[in-house]
This record gives structure tokens, sequence and C-alpha cells, in this order.
């Protein structure tokens, strides 16, 4: 049977107080099934990012209860939160993230190194992981180097290197050219199909959600609506997602 | 709004940021008017009788102040400039012109510094009376200080400041100018790349230092060997020092990261990486601090040590409460009475002590006073039985006993290093108007009974070769005596010296106490404050350059944080690199410092037991240095971990 991975229910998220009192977001339901390769699309201030925020233990909304791979991440505490961050989830950013004071090899073998692995069994990973995103010649250099392609694909063997439960990527494709962002995304794609990776993607552009099997699409930080790729190609998909994005509106348009 | 109104919007919005560059601009002021006020204060200079050498000292002190403050004002103000850099881009963007931007870092420059001049000078008002305090407690001095405004001091701190100001300022003016706009935008990217480490001159740091170290272990008896040996000695420190940190760090940061199953564990790849990248941007503060370090520990050792051991040196240089040669007449009874009739010092012991005063040959002796021929040194010969005498009137256990043409050489000051067997053995011949006189040294006496004078050599022959030699040349009679409390005859010591002729050699050892305590007094004073100037200012500029770091390395621990780092974890890291920092330069400048006071040891400068006050005054480094780096993890760790 199929394990739900995340788990949200009537998520809230509140800013502020006394008489300026501001919603992000309002009773969110959410449920990612283990395997599933999800897109999150909203207009700006939308609240998809704070919703991302709260699956990714950054952020504790206000009521609702977020359960991921089985654990409600409410109910413990800051160290406990770290670790299962560590163990458990991986992240890719629009901005990348890398440490720019390690090498390449090192950013991706970071999560190991702090979840104190094995160094034979850590390298292996680490070479298995750099064939796999064609990093393996820019291992020993340092981030500055690289171009934003290399980096975003150092920052994906990064989420990824540890086997998490879920990856959460925020907007991967937002800093990188049209080329860099397909490979990225059939990386991404690949990882979902081959290894059975679960994915949570926030994206703003319809080409990288037409890559998802389904996309969600927030409101004022209401759930607005839902597509499913189902047998779908990806062209089919992708003018689909152009077509509830055309009803959405709120300056979505003009990015596509 | 005006421009000025801007400047001034600026400093007072942005406080926070500036609050840096203006803490360190009030500290400078501060150090610097405490200084001046002490050198214009009544109290003080009255309280000296050698006031003209004081001030002569205090000027020094001062001329290095007026330049350590500079640099140190210098060196914030760029720090604070390349914060600001991408400031003064974006009005440039913006279109504001040139000149406009200009003239508002020079106003705000301007406002900065006067705020900093006027709050320094309050500030420092009050602790110049605590330092005043301080000072005259030192020099064993019972009078009030009042509690005033040191004009003179308030004119000469307000030059000297404004001088440093218009022209930091200036800089500030030239600022737009001197860099393209790029530039302005990427200064938070210079100097931050993992250091090229040449093996070769991690090599030749580790040689200068061992050889600079091992230089300090020489003898250094000439002063030509001397003044080579110093310049070889510092400037093998610095260089070394320097290479140091440039290259042989990061060459063992490089090694420790070779070891891959320790290196890939935990934090570890985080801090060693970060601290690889800083290395090379930090080597000048690094060599800074070190350098600094070990400068203000070896001049608190000495100064401390001197006050230290002075009660010591005044033993070694005056045995007796008094002395003086007898001159046979009422000289000696006028002296005896007003001696014995001061009723706060009763005479504890009191003697006649023979001395003969001869001409020797002691070319087979290693250790001859300079300035004098080895065939005929001045000598001063004692009697066993005097010296025996002399040394159970002064309550010692030393004593000798000799016969026929045995003698004893009393140790001369300053010669700390000859043993034994430098002299047993040995002859000297005694020159005597009818022949030469040889004697054997069978042993070493630790400590003269007679006042020192140069050249210091006294050796105490057998009774018969002392009567024999005394009918020919007449010794002449040092009478002394002990008195109880003697640190204090000081109206006894007046009345004497103003009776005693030059040639009685009349000397107290209230003046030797007196003398030594003024001097040690004063330096400890100006070393310790100095010192005190020297460690506020290396915590600072570590501190400082800590807390930019910090903000640089928000984003980095921001990353962390989300990748799975823990609060904890981060605290922990941030005081592991920190203590790196910290801890680097503070044991190369123990080091430092050690073979600094070695080698003035080596040279006489500090004599007497010293061990006691150089391990006090480098405890109470390490412990404000501890407070400083406490505060520098809580400060790093709030910025980066909230």
């Amino acid at each position: 049977m199929i394990q739900p991975v995340v788990e949200a229910k009537q998520v809230n998220k509140v800013y502020g107080g006394k008489g300026n009192v501001y919603t992000a977001l309002d009773q969110i339901d959410l449920t990612v099934q283990e395997g599933e390769f999800v897109g999150i699309m909203g207009p700006s201030g939308s609240g998809k990012s704070t919703l991302l925020n709260m699956l990714a233990t950054i952020d504790q909304p206000t009521s609702g209860d977020i359960v991921i791979a089985g654990t409600s991440i409410l109910k413990m505490n800051e160290e406990q939160l770290s670790i299962f961050r560590r163990d458990r989830l991986g992240f890719i950013f629009q901005d990348f993230n890398l440490l720019d004071t390690l090498t390449v090899r090192e950013n991706i073998l970071l999560p190991l190194a702090l979840a104190k692995m094995n160094i034979h069994e850590l390298e292996r990973r680490v070479d298995e992981i750099a064939d796999k995103f064609g990093i393996r010649q820019i291992l020993d250099k340092y981030p500055t180097h690289i171009s934003g392609g290399q980096k975003q694909r150092t920052a994906a063997s990064r989420a990824i290197v540890s086997k998490p439960s879920l990856i959460l990527a925020d907007e991967p494709t937002g800093a990188l050219d049209s080329k860099s962002a397909t490979d990225l995304l059939e990386s991404l794609r690949d990882l979902n199909e081959q290894d059975k990776s679960t994915i949570l993607m926030v994206t703003h552009d319809a080409f990288a959600a037409s890559y998802c099997k389904r996309v969600l699409f927030i409101k004022d930080g209401r759930m607005f609506t839902e597509l499913v790729k189902g047998h779908a190609n990806r062209k089919e998909f992708f003018n689909k997602v152009l077509d509830v994005l055309s009803v959405l509106g709120g300056g979505i348009s003009d990015v596509i | 709004m005006t421009l000025f109104d801007i400047a001034k919007k600026n400093v007072r919005g942005n406080l926070r940021s500036y609050l840096i560059y203006f803490v360190s601009m009030i500290f400078s002021v501060i150090v610097y008017y405490t200084f001046v006020s002490l050198q214009y204060s009544e109290e003080i200079q009255g309280s000296l009788q050698s006031s003209e050498v004081m001030r002569s000292v205090f000027m020094g002190a001062s001329i290095v102040l007026i330049l350590f403050v500079s640099v140190f004002i210098l060196y914030s103000n760029s720090f604070f400039t390349k914060k600001r850099k991408k400031e003064v881009g974006l009005y440039s963007l913006l279109g504001i012109r040139k000149k406009t931007i200009g003239r508002m870092l020079f106003y705000e420059n301007l406002i900065m510094g006067t705020a900093g001049l006027a709050a320094g000078v309050a500030l420092g008002t009050l602790l110049s009376k605590l330092f005043t305090m301080i000072f005259l407690k030192l020099l064993d001095s019972a009078i009030e200080v009042s509690f005033g405004i040191a004009w003179e001091a308030i004119v000469n701190t307000t030059l000297v400041f404004a001088v440093i100001i218009l022209f930091t300022s200036f800089r500030a003016y030239r600022l737009i100018y001197r860099f393209k706009l790029i530039e302005l935008f990427q200064a938070d990217k210079e100097g931050e790349q993992a250091p090229k480490a040449s093996l070769a001159a991690a090599v030749i740091a580790v040689i200068l230092l061992s050889g600079s170290y091992w230089l300090a272990f020489q003898p250094m008896v000439t002063s030509q060997q001397m003044g080579r040996n110093f310049l070889l000695f510092i400037g093998g420190m610095i260089v070394g020092t320097y290479l140091l940190f440039r290259f042989a760090i990061g060459r063992l940061l490089r090694a420790s990261q070779a070891n891959k199953s320790r290196y890939y564990k935990g934090m570890k790849i985080v801090d060693t990486s970060q601290l690889l990248f800083r290395i090379t941007g930090n080597t000048r503060t690094l060599t800074m601090i070190a350098l600094l370090s070990a400068v203000t520990l070896s001049a608190a050792g000495v100064g401390y040590s001197m006050y230290y051991s002075n009660q010591q040196n005044a033993d070694e240089a005056a045995p007796f409460s008094y002395s003086f040669i007898s001159t046979g007449g009422s000289l000696d009874q006028q002296a005896e009475r007003i001696i014995t009739e001061d009723a706060k010092h009763p005479v504890m012991a009191q003697m006649d002590i023979p001395v003969i005063v001869i001409k020797g040959d002691v070319s087979a002796l290693s250790y001859v006073p300079s300035g004098f021929p080895a065939d005929e040194l001045p000598l001063k010969l004692i009697s066993a039985r005097a010296y025996n005498k002399a040394s159970g009137a002064l309550n010692r256990k030393e004593n000798v006993g000799l016969s026929g043409n045995q003698a004893a050489a009393i140790r001369s000051r300053y010669s700390g290093d000859l043993t034994l067997s430098d002299y047993k053995g040995h002859s000297i011949s005694l020159i005597t108007p009818q022949e030469k006189r040889t004697v054997t040294f069978v042993s070493l006496l630790e400590e003269n009974v007679l006042r020192w004078s140069y050249p210091d050599v006294s050796i105490v022959v057998s009774d018969s070769v002392f009567n024999e030699i005394a009918r020919h040349i007449s010794p002449v009679i040092y009478k002394v005596y002990k008195v109880e409390d003697q640190q204090t005859t000081k109206e006894v010591t007046n009345q004497l010296t103003k009776m005693a002729a030059e040639d009685v050699q009349m000397s107290s050892y209230y003046t030797v106490y007196r003398e030594g305590l003024e001097n040690a007094g004063l330096n400890i004073f100006i070393l310790g404050f100095l010192g005190l100037v020297f460690l506020a200012a290396t915590g600072s500029i570590i501190y400082f350059k800590q807390l930019t770091e910090a903000h640089a390395d928000k984003a980095r621990y921001d990353i962390l944080r989300k990748i799975g780092v823990s609060r904890k974890e981060v605290r922990a890291s941030v005081a592991k690199q920190t203590f790196f920092v910290f801890a680097l330069p503070l044991a190369v400048g123990i080091g430092h410092s050690s073979m600094i006071l070695k080698a003035l040891t080596s040279i006489n400068l500090i004599v007497g037991s010293v061990a006691v006050p150089i391990i006090t005054s480098m405890a109470v480094y390490v412990v404000i240095y501890l407070a400083y780096y406490m505060l520098t993890v809580h400060s790093v760790n709030k910025i980066v971990n909230n």
C-alpha cells in the first residue's frame, strides 16, 4: 500500500495581530503520496512559499497539523527538527544555497558528513550521484567557479544524497537559463521515475510545472484547484496548466 | 532638506552599524585624554621628585600613544568604509553627484568624530581621576586627588584628534573618487578565497621563528652583539609571524583536511573550510594581534617585575640602612647621633667594616666589568672576619672560612649567570706598592655587605692576608647601621645627605628604595597603561573583525540550518572557529613574549625573581582576553543564530 509522505491538515498561518491580521494560509489540506512529483503554483503572495517553509520545518503553522513520513513535526523540538531535516528532507532552492567555502564535492557530501556516515559509503554515494547529474569533472571546483546550471545540479545532488523521504524544491529553475532549466527538470523527473523519489516543487513557471505529475494551485492562501497529468503528455499538460493560470490571474500571466 | 541634514540623518538612522566605528573612536579619545591629563595633573607632578625625568617619559609615551591611536582609528575607519561601500555605490547609481556624496560622507565623518571626541573627553575626565589614584597608590603616596578638569589636556587632545578626524573625513570624501562603481559593489567579496599554501614559505616561517627563539638564548655581552642580536631577533620574529599566519597555518589546515574520515565528520568540514577561507584575509590582523600581545605581555612583565623586585634590588644595592666612610672626626659622631636619636627607627645593628681599596690583575677571570683594564681593576678587599660579622648583623646565614692565600669572590650584581666554576681555582694578583700578592679563589659568595658602586668587584680574603696588606695600604672604615622600618627613613636620610660631604659616600637604603620605587612605579604605570590600551585594542580588533565576518557568514549558517544543523551545533561551530582565531595569536604572543623576556633577562634589563610577576601579568592578560572571547562568541552567535 502506498504511504502518504506528507499530510497537512487544516493548516492556518496568520501574521500580525490586533487589528492588523494577515492570513497567509487558510485551511490548507495537502497529501503527497510516496513516489509523487507534485507542483505547487500560485501568484506572488499566494502563500505557496509559506506552505513550503512549513513543510520544510523552518516555519510553524498557527494551527493545524503537519505529518511527514509518519511523524508530526509540530511536536518536535528544535534539536529533533534539525535532525529530521538532515535525515528526511532534501532542499533545492532558487538561489542554490551552496556554501562557497566548500568544493562541489564537499557541498554534496555535507549532509552525510553531518550525519557522521562511514567514509567509504559516503564517497561511494557522492560518486554515484555525481555521475547521475553529470558533474563528476567539477567535483573539486568551488561554487564561484561553476555555472548556474552546474550549481543547481550540485544543489540537487546535495538534496538527494542522504536519500530523503521528501525532496522540497523552491523555484529551482528561477535563476537558470532555459537549457539548464530543462536539464535540471529532466534530472528531477528521472529521479522521480527511476528512483521513486518523492518531490514537492514550488514554481512560478508553467514549463517547470509541466514536468510534475500533479499540480496544486493556491490563491490568496486557499487551495484553488488541482490538475493531474494522468496519461497526458507534457505538452498537453503544459497547456492545461496555462489554462488554469489564466483563470487564476493575479499577475502570473506576465511571467509566461 | 540640506546635505548636512541628510548626513545627520544617516548617522542617527544607522547608529547601530556606526556603533563599531564610534566606540573605537571614543575609546581612542579616552585613552589619549586620560594619559595626557595625567601628564598635566599637579598631583602627579608634585609627588615625583624627579619630575623632569617623568615629563620626558610621559612625553615619549604620549608619542607612542598618538601613533597607536592614529593607526587604530584609521584601521577602524577603513573597516567602517568597507562595510559601506555598497551604500555609497547605490547613491551613485541613483544619480547623486559624486561631489554631493563626497561632501555627505565628509560631514558624516565630521559629526561622528566630533561627537566621539566630546564623549571621549567627558568619560576620560572621570577615568583620569581613577588612574591618578591608582598611580599614586603605586608610589606609596597618600595624596588626595582632587577632581578637576585639565584644560591643557582638553586642548591637547582636541588638537591631536582634530587632525586625525579631518584626515579621515577627507579620506571619506575621496572614497567615491577612489573607486569605480563596480568595485564599490563588490566590496564584500574581497579577499575571500582559499589560500595558496606555499610549502617553502611555511618552512621559512618555521626556520625564522625557531632561529629568533634560538637567538634569545645566546649570550649577549658586548653592546655590538646586543644590537645585532636584537635586530635579528625582532626582525625574524615579525617576518616569521607574518609568514606563519600567511602560509604555515593554511598549510596545517590543509593537512588536517587530508584525513578524510576525520574531516568528513560532523561540522568539522564547515569549520575547517571557513577558517581556511578566512586565513588570507585575516593574516594581517592575526599577525598584528600576535605581535601586539607579545609587546603588551613583555611590557607588563618588565614593568611588574621591576616593581615587584624593587625591594630585592634595594636590598642588594644597599644591604645596610645607612652607610658612609668614616672620617674619624666629628662628622662620624654627628651622623651617629642623628641615626640613634631617631625614635621611630631604632638601630638593630651597627658596625665598622674595614675595606682596602686596591688594584688587582684579574686577567684569569671570565668576568671583567667593561670599561676597566683587566690587569688594573679597582677592587675592594674585606677580611673574612668582617664579612662574617656583617653577614651576622644582617641576619644572613652566608659565612666564609678562609686561610692563607685563599679568597672568596662576592657575586657582582648583574652577573647572575656566573657559577662557582668561573672562579674556583682561578688566581688573581693584588697590587701593593711593594709586591704582587697572589690569592686563589675557593668559593663564591652570593651577597655583598657593602653598598653597590661600579665597578662592583668585592673580594673576601683571609684575615692574615688582609692584615698583611693593611700594613701597606691603610683600610677605609665603612660605618654601617641597620635600623627598623628602613623604608621610611626620609627625614634622617635628608639630614644625613645635607650634612655629608661628597667623599664619605653617604648612602641610605631609603634613597635607593625610593628611587627604585619611583622608577618602577612610573614604569609599571606607563607600561601597564599602554598594556591595557593594547589589550583593549587587540580585543576590539578581533571582536569587530569577527562581527563583520559574522554578518557575511549569516547566509552560510542559514543554509546550514536549513539542511539540518541545529542551533546548538551552530553555536559550537561559532565557538570553535572563534577560539581558533583568538587562541592562535595569543599562543604565538605568549611564546614571543617569553622569548623577549628571556632576551631582556640576558642583557640584565630584568633582574631578580621574575617568575611570579611575569606569570601574574600573563594570567591577567589571558583572563581579560578570555572575557573578549566569550563576548565575541556571544555576539557572533546572536548574529548568525537568530
